[in-house]
């Protein structure tokens, strides 16, 4: 009995304390109105204290790209912090490196802002926007990939390079009480300035796909933030092979769609990595477009086809399939996007044929 | 049991849509304190350590990350299939870890049975004794993981 006592007394009392702290960060921890000087002071911002740098700058309608919504957990939303951050938070330095920390970068999710503060971003950020937008169309893909069209409402035009991404926040739904943030690839064409596409594989588990997947409908109103990304098509090369596997198809759909339209003059190689073929989707769109245009060369290959599944393409890992396609890729670009196991796999065998490490490109997601 | 409101705070960052749509807990009723003291009992029944369960996880998954998304089979006796999503997901234990999307599916040839487990359940098992609650989807019960994995007694844990 009285060790329960104890026990009792301890954990009320470490309760009474941590309900205090709270308390106290909320009223005595006034920091006033802080100062946000962007840029060398191109842009100066007064903004209320005690919020993380990413939120006081969303509210600011200044969008710095993230993938999880503030939770660092994806390590996107850097940011270069000149002076005023605090001290590196040990959940920050997972995702920097030794130059980034030396060079001030920081998670600006995980900085809280207590005083005035000096960062320096990228231009670009200043066109992200935050959409209001429909859903239009749910289209089952395969067993765990849907692709969702959405129509932008307010704004209602976007401008994009092919191979950006969205960031799509989520209702609560279900026993999820919190909204959530995610980024997905866009996969329809710039060329549609009214609408956009993502393709979604399910995730188990996964807050956001589960969502998606389950819980969003046609005419359902969502929020979209973007475009983000530093995956885009780059112009300075003829040649291109493009890898990708499940909803990794989306980036490279929405690229080649942008080469054809805008009539270059490229070779392309798009490479799709599945297991069966029931992992499989787009298929007669990309076909198409290989008799359509010559310079285009579609290669899906299945790693694990089954005897039903009849397969008459080829066989193995997109790796392997890949190097007998191309033997040399000195002039090439190469654009990944798949699960970060796959796209480990294609940089050291793209490396192996000479691609040179700053012509392969891929999401950091 | 009573558990302190540090454990409490665990249990709370493991409830759906926390940190996943599903949480960690499953239909699990219980207190955190009760359902890490009770795989604890089991662990030690066994005769093994977390940290030797999570050893073999993960000596497994590495195995099977060289051929992500393709089955392979390892020393003959375990099919091992890894697969891995963009993103990392942080342990509810709020220790600042924070493990990438990866799963592994192993079968065991000979019995046939298989289990599912993320790199965020090597983790937890390894630093906090933590298998998730009864029904959670990543449940991994020890003694089912002991007898897939073929694992030995540690007889220098039976004394």
């Amino acid at each position: 009995m009285e060790i329960l006592i104890t026990i009792i007394s301890v954990s009320g009392i470490a309760t009474l304390l941590a309900i205090l702290i709270v308390l106290a960060d909320k009223f005595l921890n006034n920091y006033g109105q802080c100062n946000i000087s962007i840029n060398d002071g191109d842009k100066k911002l007064v903004v209320q204290g005690g919020q993380s740098l990413l939120s006081s700058l969303g509210e600011q309608k200044i969008y710095i790209p993230s993938a999880c919504g503030g939770k660092a957990t994806c390590g996107l939303c850097k940011v270069k912090v000149i002076n005023g951050a605090g001290p590196l938070l040990p959940t920050e330095e997972p995702f920097l490196t030794k130059q980034e920390r030396l060079d001030g970068v920081r998670l600006s999710c995980q900085v809280k802002i207590k005083n005035d503060i000096s960062i320096v971003i990228p231009e670009e950020y200043f066109s992200i926007k935050q959409y209001k937008a429909t859903v239009m169309k749910i289209t089952d893909k395969t067993h765990d990939i849907k692709e969702f069209s959405f129509r932008l409402d307010d704004p209602n035009t976007i401008d994009f390079k092919a191979g950006q991404y969205m960031q799509i926040e989520t209702k609560p739904y279900g026993k999820i009480k919190e909204k959530a943030i995610r980024a997905y690839s866009i996969s329809s064409s710039p060329s549609d300035k009214n609408h956009i596409e993502l393709i979604v594989r399910r995730v188990q588990g996964g807050v956001c796909t589960t969502y998606m997947h389950d819980y969003l409908k046609v005419g359902d109103q969502v929020t979209l933030t973007g475009p983000q990304g530093d995956f885009y098509r780059r112009d300075d090369s003829q040649s291109y092979i493009f890898m990708a596997g499940g909803s990794g198809l989306a980036p490279i759909k929405s690229i080649v769609m942008d080469i054809i339209e805008k009539k270059l003059d490229k070779e392309m190689y798009f490479f799709f990595g599945a297991v069966t073929k029931k992992d499989l989707y787009y298929i007669d769109y990309f076909t198409q477009l290989e008799k359509d245009y010559p310079k285009f060369h579609y290669i899906p290959a299945l790693s694990g086809p089954l005897p039903e599944d009849n397969w008459k393409g080829e066989v193995g890992l997109v790796t392997n399939v890949m190097l007998q396609h191309i033997k040399d890729g000195s002039t090439m670009h190469a654009y990944l996007c798949g699960s970060p196991g796959m796209i480990n796999a294609c940089i050291n065998v793209l490396t192996g044929v000479s691609f040179r490490e700053e012509k392969i490109f891929y999401d950091k997601f | 049991m009573r558990q302190n409101p540090v454990l409490q705070q665990i249990q709370n960052n493991m409830a759906p849509g926390a940190y996943t749509a599903h949480g960690f807990l499953g239909d699990d009723q219980r207190n955190l304190i009760d359902i890490l003291k009770n795989d604890e009992q089991i662990v030690a029944k066994l005769g093994v350590t977390h940290e030797q369960i999570a050893s073999k996880m993960r000596e497994l998954t590495l195995m099977g990350i060289k051929t992500p998304d393709v089955p392979v089979i390892v020393q003959g006796k375990y099919e091992v299939l890894v697969d891995d999503h963009r993103g990392f997901i942080p342990c509810p234990f709020a220790d600042n870890v924070s493990e990438i999307k990866r799963n592994t599916r192993v079968r065991n040839l000979d019995s046939n049975d298989s289990v599912y487990w993320s790199d965020l359940n090597i983790h937890m098992i390894e630093q906090h004794g933590f298998y998730e609650g009864i029904g959670s989807s990543f449940r991994n019960d020890p003694t089912t993981l002991f007898q897939v994995l073929g694992m030995s007694i540690n007889n220098n844990l039976k004394k």
